[in-house]
């Protein structure tokens, strides 16, 4: 991966709890996207699906980090912001929307047409910005742990995702490595090693979007 | 097309209808999905004429023939909810509860008494954003193993749907004109579907006529 690939892009990243705490994907993404020469804004809110970053509702943490500040964490008093006001300011190039466990129901059956929906009305909201998307799917855990989560239903979730995110480009997190082969706080959130992997894959499958391929010509 | 008024009159009518239009979410530290499915409710006058959906609180809306579907609303599953269809003397109430990740169709139809209704529903699980979504509806008793046939190629779209039935499939994203058959014979007019857009949803409802089977098609939209 070259460095500067993504010199000049003004990148959103927004997230559920993964981009949420220091040392999630907030940092490591967020620094290795700034190394490829991308001028990043990454916000995190824990728990909030695709449908909750339409309106602005309030999470029980959430991240922010602008360009080189440091980031600004929330607990109780944090909120999500609209996705057409987040880019209204920032006025990004690309909005990476990084996305699933909040969506994928672990231990419940799957709420198919609610997850249709909340993605839908999310891809619908940002393309309607003529902005460019990219849709990070979520990574293996470790199945058993606290919230549940398991192998299969996020392989589900995954394969739901890329079925559903277009015209957004979907990236498939699992593809990043085997199931159990990240280490997991609970189940669910990685240890740092996990996310500074996981901010590796984003970042290799961002450089290689098409939207930035078709940039270079 | 008069979009606006129509979107006005539709929003009005989510708020008649449906009392919690909100799904009852966990707030757990941590939630990963709601506590059960989205459902949705739409209303279909299969009538010949324009129709008026009144809800339990007595509000109206006319259905008139050139907009005969509403729109999906969003409704809380399991929830009863009631009201009805009228057209002059004759009425037919509205009664009726649906599953989580339901979708039905209310529709109206004319009978020797008046009125009288047929409740068709869904449970998709074929979501995808890269392909056009398109159920038939067979709402015409009359309409024995009901088919649709693309016009101009040897391909058939649905075959063999019984009446008070409905049978949805994924196409490409292309455009095409159908032709209804009702026992294998050619019914009705071919209806121009025009571009399917990838993502959408569409229904082709078959409903009774005077002399024969009839055919209208509509997206199946979302109550926002």
């Amino acid at each position: 991966m070259a460095a500067s690939a993504l010199l000049g892009l003004s990148l959103l990243v927004i997230g559920e709890s993964h981009m949420s705490a220091n040392d999630y994907l907030i940092n490591p993404l967020h620094d290795e996207l700034t190394k490829q020469g991308a001028l990043v804004h990454s916000v995190g809110a824990c728990g909030a699906s695709a449908g909750d970053w339409l309106k602005t509702i309030q999470v029980p943490c959430g991240g922010d980090r602008k360009g080189s500040q440091k980031a600004v964490f929330k607990g109780r008093d944090a909120t999500t912001t609209p996705i057409q006001q987040l880019i209204a300011a920032d006025k990004p190039d690309v909005v990476v929307i990084i996305l699933g466990d909040t969506m994928a129901s672990y231990g419940k059956p799957f709420p198919q047409t609610w997850a249709w929906q909340s993605v839908t009305n999310l891809t619908k909201a940002v393309t309607a910005t003529n902005t460019a998307c990219i849709w990070v799917g979520p990574a293996w855990g470790s199945s058993g742990g606290k919230y549940l989560k398991s192998d299969d239903r996020v392989k589900y979730m995954s394969t739901f995702l890329k079925n559903n995110v277009a015209p957004c480009t979907y990236v498939d997190s699992l593809s990043f490595s085997k199931p159990g082969e990240w280490k997991t706080l609970d189940g669910e959130h990685l240890a740092p090693s996990g996310y500074k992997a996981w901010s590796h894959g984003i970042t290799e499958s961002i450089v290689n979007s098409p939207f930035v391929a078709a940039r270079k010509k | 097309m008069h979009f606006k008024p129509r979107l006005i009159k539709l929003a009005m009518l989510s708020t008649l209808f449906v009392s919690v239009t909100c799904i009852a979410e966990e707030m757990a530290l941590y939630p990963t999905g709601p506590s059960q499915d989205s459902s949705f409710v739409r209303f279909v006058n299969g009538t010949e004429q324009a129709i008026t959906l009144t809800s339990s609180g007595a509000k109206k809306m006319v259905l008139p023939l050139n907009q005969a579907a509403t729109s999906f609303y969003p409704i809380a599953a399991k929830s009863m909810l009631k009201g009805s269809f009228s057209s002059g003397k004759a009425k037919s109430d509205i009664a009726l509860s649906v599953k989580p990740g339901e979708f039905a169709s209310v529709i109206a139809l004319t009978s020797p008494a008046g009125l009288k209704q047929v409740i068709l529903r869904e449970q998709p699980d074929d979501f995808n954003a890269l392909k056009a979504s398109v159920a038939l509806y067979n709402a015409d008793a009359n309409c024995m193993n009901a088919a649709l046939n693309v016009v101009g190629r040897a391909v058939n779209l649905f075959d063999k749907v019984p009446a008070g039935n409905l049978q949805r499939r994924a196409l490409n994203p292309v455009k095409i004109s159908v032709q209804l058959l009702c026992n294998a014979q050619k019914v009705s007019v071919p209806l121009d579907l025009g571009l399917l857009q990838a993502g959408q949803r569409y229904s082709v409802f078959v409903l009774p006529a005077k002399q024969t089977s009839r055919i209208f098609f509509t997206s199946d939209n979302i109550a926002q």
